[in-house]
């Protein structure tokens, strides 16, 4: 055990208190500010009537924590704690999957977080993994919470290079997962790290949303943003980023998209540009060194592009312009056959990606998934 | 006094043949029924009674006992009236009885005597063949499905009086004219396929799924069509074959939905996605056939994939594998054929705009939902994915691609290759191919070889998937006539393969 008694008791409080936060998490603001609060102070906030009982329970508490195999409790005190954990409102403790040390080693990179809506396009997920790769290729960690959209995109695209990648859960390590993101937690945690604020068997809890988003910002250096709208839900981690004094990226999209409202929203602000990984790496101070690129890059840019033969050249432009449908690039009867095989060998070549309604997308660069040739 | 006639009556889609025993004897008056009879023959004592009086005769005021031999076989349909009737008749010495041993009849009878067609009169007419009874005596309504059958005399009679008079000797009534007709009839009106404007894309990996038989699945946002092509389906197969038409006929009869007619289209059947299994594949009740048998030689079109309920597209695993369905119940076991073409129809996420960034409400969780509701097994045996788009205004005008009759052509050109290549194998169609086959028959260039290495490298196919992509460029090889399978036929079935089912495919 890693962890000391207060800590163990402030994470056995959060627990009991959930109902109560749930309630509270409608207001966001609201619940980061309680979060910060002190033990006594957070059950005179929240506990209304139960606030004395609970008090006696919170004297009596003994500390203890259930021994799990492959999951250490860690808390702030403790020297291995991340450094940038260090706000008022960071969490007393966590439980690090794994051992302690993959989270030291993670945290010794750059943390990038990659966050966004839970609604997102092709377009989003797929510029998601392509950040998301060329940033754990230049061995930079990626973090973001398990939720739909662009953070399990972030995760998948950081695992296809084997890069570090760390999801926070808003439940605990066991509990929180939603069953049909079981294979990449599976695939997370072998390769990165998972941490989370509440005890283990805990499952996903509404206050958890909003509490694993701030640990997310606290986290990271830069928090990039790729695609998110107006809700002040979906901006929550770029402005809990803002106020922690971090840098706020994001990712521009098209005007008409409801889901890239919010992120040209940040970028009027003046939240810095984003479009491919050496942007971000650049904002970090780093140079884009072609050694820590990601291998597979090498069909990136102008050059690969040139290389292709016309054909195919063509096809990929008429996507990009908005003819993404094998229909919509069918001109006349006889290039039917052709249409097809330009676009599944662009498909094979990783730079585009078929999405839903038919619709292919540009990637950015070949998956690893080609064996990394 | 005893006299026997003979019918037959009707489980499933098999005939049995049944011996009509009456016997009239001293007693009170009375008539009873025996053997295993189904409430429509029980209730024939009060139609047979009429109908004899009616028509003249007498009605003997005596003990009658009717037994339906053989007695373990449930009779079920009013097709045993007239075969009752006319061995009243012949136990109560009013006709002659000689010639009720070799007449096989078969019809429901009016109050007024009038005899009335039933279901099933071609399979009847089959067994009446089978059966070496060489007349069958039936009304004329259904006449022409008896006159399908080979070597069997077809007699019809309007009323019991003339079935009685035919018994005695006499001839029967004239046959109606259209039996006189010539068999081959042109194909009814159908849909067609020059009514859609726009969507070459759609139409050609119809015409694909068409020339292979392959099961397919049209996605794309409401409105873009998918119903309307997919009613077109059974316009663009080959014409049925005799057996195949005699097939479908029998079936159609014995479920009540054909014209008396030869069929001459193919079934398309639509159940609603509120179907049951029971519905889909049959053994609701004993004999009763489900909407893949009457798909058999067809197609069978589900619209809104995602909604049917699951067991009941489990259900269709066998049917689909096999090109049968085998029915087990409590007290009765049934194989019934069931070789059809499925067309699935489904919206791309439930607001039906995914992919359509502007207008897509779906959350992810929905969105994963409906991606998971249409995986799993059903969609392994889907050989083609055809995305509908709108593709713009202007497509409403255009010219439409190919009309019905040109696709059929092409189709079956296509069809013959495959027969022809497959003749030893006992294959008709790409879609049926084994794994041996794919190996001898769809040998790929070193191009295409390496595309589908590749794809299978990176996740795009799993082993299956790759199979399906080799059935489906064998197809398109054989629409261009080309006996090689080439690389652009690879490329074109990748690009059509499908895979909207995997959940998690968007994040993995």
């Amino acid at each position: 055990m890693r962890a000391c008694g207060d800590c163990l008791r402030r994470s056995w409080l959060l627990e009991r208190l959930s109902a109560r936060l749930d309630y509270a998490s409608h207001d966001r603001a609201r619940l980061i500010e309680l979060l910060a609060l002190a033990d006594e102070e957070l059950i005179a906030a929240v506990a209304g009537r139960h606030r004395e009982a609970l008090g006696k329970e919170w004297k009596r508490f003994e500390p203890f924590v259930a021994p799990a195999e492959d999951v250490q409790a860690l808390c702030r005190h403790d020297g291995d704690y991340p450094s940038s954990l260090a706000s008022d409102g960071a969490p007393h403790m966590l439980h690090v999957a794994g051992r302690s040390e993959r989270l030291t080693e993670l945290a010794r990179a750059p943390i990038v977080a990659i966050v966004g809506t839970g609604r997102a396009t092709d377009y989003g997920m797929e510029i998601t993994k392509s950040l998301a790769r060329g940033l754990a290729a230049s061995g930079i960690t990626v973090v973001s919470e398990l939720v739909d959209g662009i953070a399990v995109a972030a995760h998948a695209g950081a695992l296809e290079v084997e890069g570090g990648t760390i999801a926070v859960m808003s439940g605990g390590l066991e509990g929180g997962c939603a069953a049909r993101w079981r294979g990449l937690y599976r695939r997370v945690r072998a390769r990165g790290c998972a941490v989370a604020e509440l005890p283990s068997a805990s499952p996903a809890r509404r206050w958890g949303r909003t509490a694993s988003r701030r640990i997310v910002a606290e986290l990271a250096e830069l928090t990039i943003v790729v695609e998110a709208d107006e809700n002040p839900g979906e901006l929550l981690g770029a402005t809990l980023a803002h106020s922690l004094g971090r840098t706020v990226a994001a990712v521009p999209g098209r005007v008409t998209s409801p889901v890239s409202t919010g992120t040209h929203r940040l970028l009027m602000d003046g939240a810095a540009l984003v479009r491919r990984p050496e942007d971000v790496l650049e904002l970090l101070g780093r140079a884009a060194s072609p050694a820590s690129r990601d291998p597979t890059h090498e069909t990136d840019g102008p050059a690969a592009f040139a290389r292709l033969e016309p054909r195919l050249r063509r096809t990929l432009e008429a996507v990009g312009a908005g003819r993404d449908t094998a229909a919509k690039l069918m001109t006349d009867e006889t290039d039917a056959g052709e249409t097809l095989l330009a676009l599944s060998e662009l498909e094979l070549m990783g730079l585009l990606a078929r999405g839903d309604g038919g619709r292919y997308v540009p990637r950015q660069s070949a998956v690893s998934g080609r064996g990394g040739a | 006094m005893l006299a026997r006639a003979h019918t037959f009556t009707i489980e499933g889609l098999q005939t049995r043949h049944v011996t009509v025993e009456v016997d009239i004897r001293q007693g009170l008056p009375a008539f009873s029924i025996v053997g295993l009879a189904g409430a429509a023959v029980r209730e024939a004592r009060e139609r047979v009674a009429a109908a004899i009086l009616n028509s003249g005769f007498e009605f003997p005021g005596r003990r009658i006992t009717a037994n339906l031999a053989p007695g373990d076989v449930p009779k079920a349909g009013p097709g045993l009236d007239l075969a009752l009737a006319c061995a009243v008749l012949a136990a109560s010495n009013q006709i002659p009885r000689e010639h009720l041993q070799s007449h096989a009849l078969f019809g429901e009878l009016a109050l007024d005597g009038g005899v009335r067609a039933c279901k099933g009169t071609l399979a009847v007419a089959q067994a009446t063949r089978d059966a070496g009874l060489g007349v069958l005596m039936l009304a004329p309504a259904r006449a022409h499905e008896a006159a399908l059958v080979e070597d069997l005399d077809v007699v019809v009679v309007e009323r019991l009086r003339s079935a009685a008079s035919v018994l005695g000797g006499a001839d029967g009534d004239p046959l109606p004219r259209s039996m006189l007709r010539k068999q081959d009839r042109p194909r009814a009106v159908e849909p067609d396929l020059s009514d859609v404007r726009g969507q070459h894309h759609a139409v050609r990996s119809l015409v694909i799924a068409a020339a292979g038989g392959h099961n397919s699945l049209l996605s794309g946002s409401p409105g873009t069509g998918k119903t309307m092509l997919a009613q077109r389906i059974a316009s663009i197969l080959p014409s049925l074959s005799r057996p195949e038409a005699i097939e479908v006929t029998r079936i159609h009869s014995i479920a009540g939905g054909s014209e008396g007619e030869l069929a001459s289209a193919r079934p398309f059947r639509a159940p609603h996605h509120s179907v049951t299994t029971a519905g889909l594949v049959g053994g609701a009740q004993r004999g009763w056939v489900g909407e893949v048998v009457l798909a058999h030689n067809g197609v069978l079109f589900l619209d809104e994939l995602s909604e049917f309920a699951r067991p009941a597209l489990e259900a269709l695993r066998q049917p689909l594998e096999e090109g049968r369905v085998a029915i087990v119940r409590a007290r009765h076991a049934a194989l019934y054929p069931a070789r059809f073409m499925l067309v699935a129809a489904t919206n791309p996420c439930p607001c039906g705009y995914a992919g359509n960034g502007e207008r897509c409400r779906c959350s992810e969780t929905a969105l994963a939902r409906h991606r998971r509701r249409l995986s799993g097994p059903l969609l392994d045996r889907i050989d083609l994915l055809t995305q509908l788009g709108h593709d713009g205004a202007h497509d409403l005008a255009a010219a439409s691609l190919t009309s019905s009759e040109r696709a059929r052509a092409r189709v079956t050109e296509a069809r013959e290759r495959q027969a022809a290549r497959m003749r030893e194998d006992g294959v008709a169609v790409n879609a049926h191919m084994d794994v041996p086959m794919l190996q001898k028959y769809a040998r790929l260039e070193e191009r295409g070889e390496r595309m589908l290495r590749d794809a299978t490298r990176s996740g795009l196919l799993s082993a299956r998937g790759q199979h399906r992509v080799l059935r489906v460029a064998r197809t398109i090889a054989d629409l261009n006539g080309s006996d090689r399978v080439r690389t652009r036929d690879v490329g074109s079935a990748l690009a059509l393969r499908p895979d909207i089912g995997l959940a998690d495919s968007r994040a993995a």
